[in-house]
Formats: structure tokens, C-alpha cells, sequence
């Protein structure tokens, strides 16, 4: 191959049993909601989940940090997968990502509906964001003083997409388990 | 009951101190308030005019109870501050500099011609060694497969080039560490087939490059003559520091350090000399001109250049606010100092930066007289009150100072603003001499914003007003000093991991600056020292008989300025040296450095008959105030 070509890429999450508390000072906790990957393969406006998981990851990666994959399967709520997900993090910094490509990045020490930094908008996200999102979070968990992520506003969004939304939350939602709890995820891209 | 008001019109704020008389005179109340408009100018009367109204409700009277208004003589002088930068960096062609990502990947030195991964592997195997190119189009695994395809294949690959943020990715996907530069903006400019050298230092060490940084190295590695090694010293000089760089050899490559003509200033003393001097000389160099010329006549900039800009806007504005000829208007002072600004560089690659030299300056606009009888009228037409010029604003904060437990004449007064830098001194004969420099406040605030490249005003005068702390944890944060504090309460989730300024209320202000704790300090500590130390030895060595430091024992700062955290802590400690008791004021022992003029007006009128102790001499009080009242009728 001496071509480089874009291909479409795909992502397996794989269950790898319940996930414990990180000890890892630099790790940072990736969590996916009940349903990502699962009612859908790409966020509200069409971006892949593989794409997002795989550039949030490299992110964190650049940076030089480590991280680990966790589902979330007893919540729906992203402050609740944010506050979940940090205390699982060795850094107590977790970024929280929705199906529908709602994501935040949290800190242990912070409410539930407080966070670092939100991303509200989701279908607004792109790929590149996602990227930026990972590097914050990795340099958040080194103690490093990043710029926030900067994102577009659109007012028309909520008009746009509220509907769909809704009905994904609903989706979500039947993908609950709260027997489960967090579920460490093997992540495999092809 | 009797109420009398003096009014202080400063640059940034109006001050009012209100004397009652009931059997015996009392201060009673003090107020502040923003100076609406340029100082001087009829627009000041809406500030003078809320200022005492506040003055009023605090001893619940209202403004029509005040009897007398006292009015300073504001000195006539506008400061004003300019940038010139006088060296620059300019890339011709695209040799690529002094580029320092903040996550290169792997380590190491690499040499080679410059190929694109995109490539086709046959066409490149008669190079020896290979530097890839790296396009945001491919993504950072196929890259990376491509590269171990290539090592595979028996293509030796020394290092890479890389346009987003990708090296460490790639660096973990490949079969041999080689050094890695990434976030090269303009990749399209790297000219491809051309001889480049990458290097990387190796994380652990906290070590920064040493070959590329070193022109014997670029040298050895492009077998350069000695001639060729002359001309590449900017490159190697621009890499210095840095983590990771990359340099090109190109046919006609060059990178230069250019000095920009940055304009001349020409200083004219009162004894008629004149000297020109060449802002690219650099600040030593201009303010011992300026020393040499001491007292000045005028100074004029060289048209066309920023300095002449600055002059000639400060110039107009003084114009506009006296009515006078700009010939009449004259430039008494200057104040240069050496700073380093960053700077895109010109035709580079990968936006870098290089710190240019640059001289800050300041001025001092000096006119015969500013139109106070206008303010006087306007404010005596507003509020049908008897309002009086009662003195000149140097006497009054010479007298006003001298309530500062702890002073007697003879003393000096050191009054530090945001526009100029005031000097009194007044002898034991109880004459009066002062002068007028250009340089404080603002131009502190302006070598802040330079040196640390902010656009923004307001953030450097933050900077410059409050100390910074990292917040590390929510519930801790760490000082300048090094020292934690822990919190009771969680800070607000916006400030976590930023540098915030800590301001007087506790408030906590997360600012966005992509710089070290100590780098703040270091550079606000540096800008207070160049300015207002310098500033006052200047000052006290003009205002003594003998030109000297020395001459002075007390000193005593008021002002603005002198309310800083930390610059009458600077000059207290630069002018121990001297033997000075220097210290920050205490006007009247309870309104700290702030009011000494509006209390000396007070005091001018009204004498000793306060209920002050004895500080002020009676005699005093009278005489450096009492002039304009010869036809008064006051007690």
C-alpha cells in the first residue's frame, strides 16, 4: 500500500467484566452511554461512533496519557456517566459520551451537574473536536492548563434535532441495565 | 455649619476630601470616583460633580449644603505610551525554523531527503536516507503502516515531518524510534527532495536539542563551509530552547534577522543643544541622552515612524484640550525601555514565533496651562456653589502628605500614577520644586501585554494589579511563591487547572494564557522594576539640589500606584541602598497614599485650624496655597 487512502472505519466494543477504580495518576476514563454503538453506529448528525471513540482516544493518546473504556449501563444522564465515570478515573478526569454525540469532560471532585468542560450541542461535533476533547482531557489529568475546546454554536439545533433526540434518549433509556453498572470495554478498530 | 470640599481631578480619579467647620475644622468624609474624560477638560465635571455627591451622603448632607469647592491647578501633563519593534525574522524561501510543538514524538537526531509518504517506495530507494512528509490527509495508523512497510522494504527512514497534531501516535505505531515533528501548518511548503535534519529531545531527560541548535552541528550535518555556517547562525540561534525542531537545506534558502528602521527621536535640551537619537540603539542608550540634555526643551519624533505617531498624537490631544498652537505644546520627557514582544515570523512553515526586540516607550506632554477656570465656572454653574483654583497639584500633595505620621520637612514625595510619574521636594526653607515623568502605570501594563503577546487591555491590567495562583486541585491552589493553600470550599469548575488572578476579594479569575506561574511574575516583577524603580531614582535625583539619589532621607510615595501589592515594597528596597526612608503614605493617618491632594487643598484654606495634630504648619499651610485667595475673604 503505498496509496494512502480515508477509509470508513469500524469499531468493536467488546465486554471485558465489570470496570474497577483506576490507580494510574494519568489515566483518563472514556465513558459511552448504554446505547452507543448499539441503537446507532453514528451521532444525530451522521458522524461515526467509530470515528469519534477513535479520534477521542488518539487525543489522549498524543498527549501522552493513558486511558481505558467504560460503558455506563445503570445511567442515561451525562452528569450522572461524568461523576460515575471519574471516580472510576486514576486522574479523576473522564470524558462522557452520549449515542447521540453529547459529551462532557469531568473531574471527581465536582457535582454531578457541574463538569469542566460541556459540549451540549452534539450534532455539532465533528471528528476534529473529538480529537481536541481527548488532548484537553489527557492534559486536565497532567495538571496542564489547557484552553477550553472551542466549538460552533447553532440556535438552530434544538429546533432541528430536539425531536430525534427525544426519541433516542427513549432508545437510550431501553438500554439500561442496572444490574451491570460499568462494564470495561476491549475496543478493537477495523 | 460650614462644609468645604477639596477636589482632586487626577488621570484615573477624582478624589474629594470635605472639611465641616463647627467651632473648629474637621474632615469628615472622603470619596472617590472615575475621572470622566481627559483630566483637564470641561468633560471632568460630571465625575467631580459625583464625587461629591458621594462625599455628601456619607455625612448625609446634601451637595447644595457644601459651602466652598476647592479646585487643584492639574498639572498639565498627558502621558502616553507606544511599541516599536526593531528587529525582525524573516524566512525567504522555506528553510523552516525553530518550530516546538508541544507533543513531538519519539527522539533523537534523523537526517535525510525529504520525501512524501504518499510516495510511490520504488521510485526512492536509490536515496540513502529518507525524512517523510506526513499530509493531514493520512491518517495517523495508514501513515504509520506506511512507514514500517517502508522500513521493511530496506528504506531508511530517519525521521518525519508531520502536519496534525499525529507524532506520538504515530511514534507508538511504527517499528523504530526515530524523532518526529508534528503540527507543521504549511506542509505544502516544505520543498520535497531537498537534504533536512529532525531532532528530537528525549523526554525523560528535560534536555532541549543540542545539534541543531548549535551552528557547527547544522555545519556537520549539511557539510557546510565556513562561509555557509555565517550566514545559518539565525537558525541555530532560533532553535535555541527548544524541544524539537527541523531545518531544510535549501538552494537559496536564508533566514536573516533584520533590524527594522525604527525611526529616530531628536531631544532638545533648555541650553539649546539637540541630539538625534536611533530608537534601534536601544533604551540605555536614549535615556542617557535624555539624562545628558536634562532639563528638555522639547523632543520631537521622526515623521512616518511610531515613535513620531505617538508624539504627535499626544501632541493633538493636548491641543485640543488647551486650545493652544501644537508648537506651543511641548514634549518634556521621555522614558525608553528594551523589551522582547513574540512575533509570527515572516514565511514560516509552521507559525512560529521569535522574540523581536522592541523598545517601549512613554511620554510626557507638558503645556503652559489647562483650562481649569472652565471646570471651575462649569462646576460653580452646575451646583451654584463658590468654587475656588486654590493651588497648584504638586504644593497640595506636599502638604497633604505631610499629615503621614512620621514626616516633617524637608521630604520628597514620590506620586506614582497611571500616566505619569510625580516628584516633589520640598525644603527646609519650605520651597516647593517638582517635576513631571513620563512613564508609570500604563506602561507597565503595555510591557506586560507585549512580552507575554496578549491582545487584550484589561488581562494585562489584571496581570499587572493582582498576583496569579494555579489551581490544582479543586480544593487547592498554588501560589507564586510555591506555597499551597487548601480551600474550604470548592472553586468554581472553570478555574480547575488554569492560572487565575487572585483578586482583592477573594474573587478567583481564570485568565487564558498559555504560560507558567513563575514566566507571570517574572515578567510583571521585571516591567514594575523597569519603570517605577527606574522612575524613582530618576525623579529624586531631579528634584535634589545635587542631582543626587543620596541628597534625599525621607521619602514618602502616594499616588495610585503606591496602592500596587508590590512596587513600594520594590522601591523601598532599591532605595535602602541610598540610606532613604521610603514608605507608602498615610495621608491624614487614615486614607493610606490615596487623597493627599484634596486634603492639601483643604488644608491650604483652611490652615491648621483642623483637628488634626500639628503636622502642618500653619505658616505652611498658608503659604503654598494662599496666592489666588488674596482677595477672599475666607477666616
Amino acid at each position: 500500500m503505498s496509496q494512502a487512502t480515508q477509509r470508513e472505519r469500524t469499531v468493536t466494543l467488546e465486554d471485558a467484566g465489570p470496570a474497577e477504580k483506576g490507580t494510574a495518576p494519568d489515566e483518563v476514563i472514556i465513558a459511552l452511554s448504554p446505547g452507543f454503538g448499539e441503537i446507532s453506529t453514528e451521532t444525530l448528525s451522521g458522524v461515526s461512533h467509530a470515528e469519534i471513540l477513535r479520534e477521542t482516544m488518539a487525543g489522549i493518546e498524543e498527549e501522552g496519557a493513558s486511558m481505558r473504556v467504560v460503558r455506563v449501563y445503570d445511567t442515561v444522564d451525562l452528569g450522572r456517566m461524568g461523576l460515575v465515570s471519574s471516580n472510576l478515573s486514576g486522574s479523576g478526569i473522564s470524558i462522557a459520551i452520549q449515542s447521540r454525540g453529547t459529551t462532557l469532560i469531568h473531574q471527581e471532585d465536582l457535582l454531578q451537574l457541574d463538569n469542566l468542560e460541556l459540549f451540549p450541542q452534539g450534532p455539532l461535533l465533528v471528528p476534529e473536536t473529538f480529537r481536541a476533547i481527548g488532548r484537553n482531557a489527557a492534559r486536565y489529568a497532567k495538571g496542564e492548563s489547557p484552553a477550553p475546546v472551542t466549538v460552533e454554536n447553532d440556535p438552530m439545533t434544538r429546533p432541528k434535532f430536539q425531536a430525534m433526540a427525544a426519541i433516542w434518549h427513549i432508545k437510550e433509556t431501553q438500554c439500561l441495565d442496572e444490574e451491570r453498572g460499568q462494564i470495561e470495554l476491549d475496543i478493537d478498530f477495523s | 455649619m460650614e462644609y468645604i470640599a477639596g477636589v482632586d481631578i487626577g488621570n484615573s480619579s477624582t478624589e474629594v476630601a470635605l472639611v465641616r467647620n463647627d467651632d473648629g475644622y474637621e474632615f469628615v468624609a472622603t470619596s472617590l470616583f472615575r475621572t470622566t474624560g481627559l483630566k483637564g477638560t470641561v468633560k471632568n465635571v460630571p465625575g467631580v460633580v459625583n464625587a461629591l455627591e458621594r462625599a455628601a451622603e456619607k455625612v448625609e448632607i446634601s451637595v447644595d449644603d457644601i459651602d466652598r469647592i476647592l479646585l487643584n491647578e492639574a498639572a498639565p501633563v498627558i502621558g502616553d505610551v507606544a511599541m516599536e519593534t526593531i528587529t525582525e525574522t524573516v524566512i525567504t524561501e522555506s528553510t523552516m525554523i525553530g518550530h516546538d510543538p508541544s507533543t513531538p514524538g519519539g527522539a533523537g537526531l534523523g537526517t535525510g531527503t525529504v520525501v512524501d509518504i504518499t510516495a510511490d517506495c520504488d521510485t526512492i530507494t536509490d536515496e540513502t536516507s529518507v525524512i517523510v512528509v506526513v499530509p493531514s490527509a493520512v491518517d495517523f495508523a495508514d501513515a504509520a503502516a506506511i512507514i514500517n512497510e517502508w522500513l521493511e522494504s530496506g528504506t531508511d527512514i530517519q525521521g518525519a515531518i508531520v502536519q496534525k497534531d499525529d507524532a506520538v501516535l504515530i511514534n507508538n505505531r511504527i517499528d523504530r524510534e526515530i524523532p518526529i515533528v508534528d503540527e507543521v501548518s504549511k506542509i505544502e511548503e516544505v520543498p520535497r527532495g531537498q537534504p533536512a535534519a529532525v531532532e528530537v529531545a528525549s523526554k525523560g531527560s528535560g534536555q532541549t536539542i543540542d545539534q541543531l541548535s548549535n551552528p557547527y552541528g547544522l555545519a556537520t550535518l549539511f557539510d557546510l563551509s565556513a562561509e555557509e555556517t555565517q550566514k545559518i547562525i539565525p537558525v541555530s540561534r532560533a532553535l535555541v530552547g527548544n524541544k524539537s525542531a527541523v531545518v531544510i537545506k535549501t538552494p537559496a534558502g536564508d533566514v536573516e534577522e533584520r533590524t527594522i528602521p525604527a525611526g529616530s527621536v531628536t531631544v532638545i535640551s533648555q541650553h539649546g543643544n539637540s541630539v538625534s537619537i536611533d530608537i534601534d540603539r536601544g533604551a540605555d542608550e536614549i535615556m542617557a541622552q535624555v539624562e545628558d540634555l536634562w532639563p528638555i526643551a522639547d523632543i520631537q519624533g521622526e515623521r512616518g515612524s511610531n515613535i513620531g505617531g505617538m508624539l504627535s498624537r499626544a501632541r493633538e490631544q493636548m491641543g485640543e484640550v488647551t486650545g493652544q498652537e501644537l508648537s506651543e505644546i511641548n514634549i518634556r520627557d521621555i522614558m525608553a525601555v528594551d523589551t522582547l514582544v513574540p512575533q509570527a515570523v515572516e514565511g514560516s512553515v509552521a507559525s512560529e514565533h521569535s522574540m523581536e526586540t522592541a523598545v517601549g516607550l512613554a511620554a510626557m506632554v507638558k503645556t503652559s496651562e489647562l483650562p481649569m477656570q472652565q471646570i471651575a465656572d462649569e462646576v460653580e454653574n452646575r451646583l451654584g456653589t463658590t468654587v475656588h483654583i486654590q493651588g497648584i497639584e504638586a504644593n497640595m500633595a506636599v502638604l497633604g502628605s505631610l499629615t503621614t505620621p512620621g514626616t516633617d520637612v524637608p521630604f520628597a514625595i514620590l506620586d506614582m500614577g497611571g500616566g505619569s510619574t510625580d516628584a516633589a521636594y520640598i525644603n527646609p526653607d519650605n520651597e516647593i520644586s517638582s517635576i513631571h515623568l513620563a512613564g508609570a502605570g500604563d506602561m507597565v501594563t503595555m510591557l506586560i501585554a507585549s512580552e507575554l503577546g496578549l491582545d487584550d487591555w484589561e488581562l494585562a491590567e489584571g496581570l499587572k494589579k493582582h498576583p496569579v495562583a494555579k489551581v490544582e486541585t479543586l480544593f487547592s491552589i498554588r501560589h507564586e511563591d510555591g506555597t499551597v493553600t487548601f480551600l474550604d470550599e470548592a472553586v468554581d469548575s472553570e478555574t480547575f487547572g488554569r492560572i487565575v488572578l487572585l483578586r482583592d476579594d477573594d474573587d478567583m479569575e481564570p485568565v487564558s494564557i498559555d504560560e507558567s506561574v513563575e514566566k507571570v511574575r517574572r515578567t510583571r516583577r521585571q516591567a514594575k522594576e523597569r519603570v517605577f524603580v527606574a522612575n524613582a531614582k530618576r525623579a529624586l535625583r531631579q528634584t535634589s539640589p545635587t542631582e543626587s539619589v543620596r541628597y534625599h532621607s525621607f521619602v514618602v510615595m502616594v499616588g495610585r500606584s503606591a496602592l500596587d501589592f508590590e512596587i513600594p515594597e520594590m522601591i523601598s528596597d532599591a532605595l535602602a541602598e541610598y540610606g532613604i526612608v521610603c514608605g507608602r503614605g498615610n495621608i491624614r493617618s487614615t486614607t493610606g497614599p490615596r487623597n493627599a491632594v484634596a486634603t492639601g487643598l483643604c488644608l491650604s484654606y483652611v490652615g491648621d485650624q483642623t483637628s488634626l495634630d500639628g503636622t502642618v504648619p500653619d505658616g505652611l499651610a498658608k503659604s503654598v496655597g494662599v496666592a489666588e485667595l488674596a482677595s477672599d475673604t475666607h477666616p
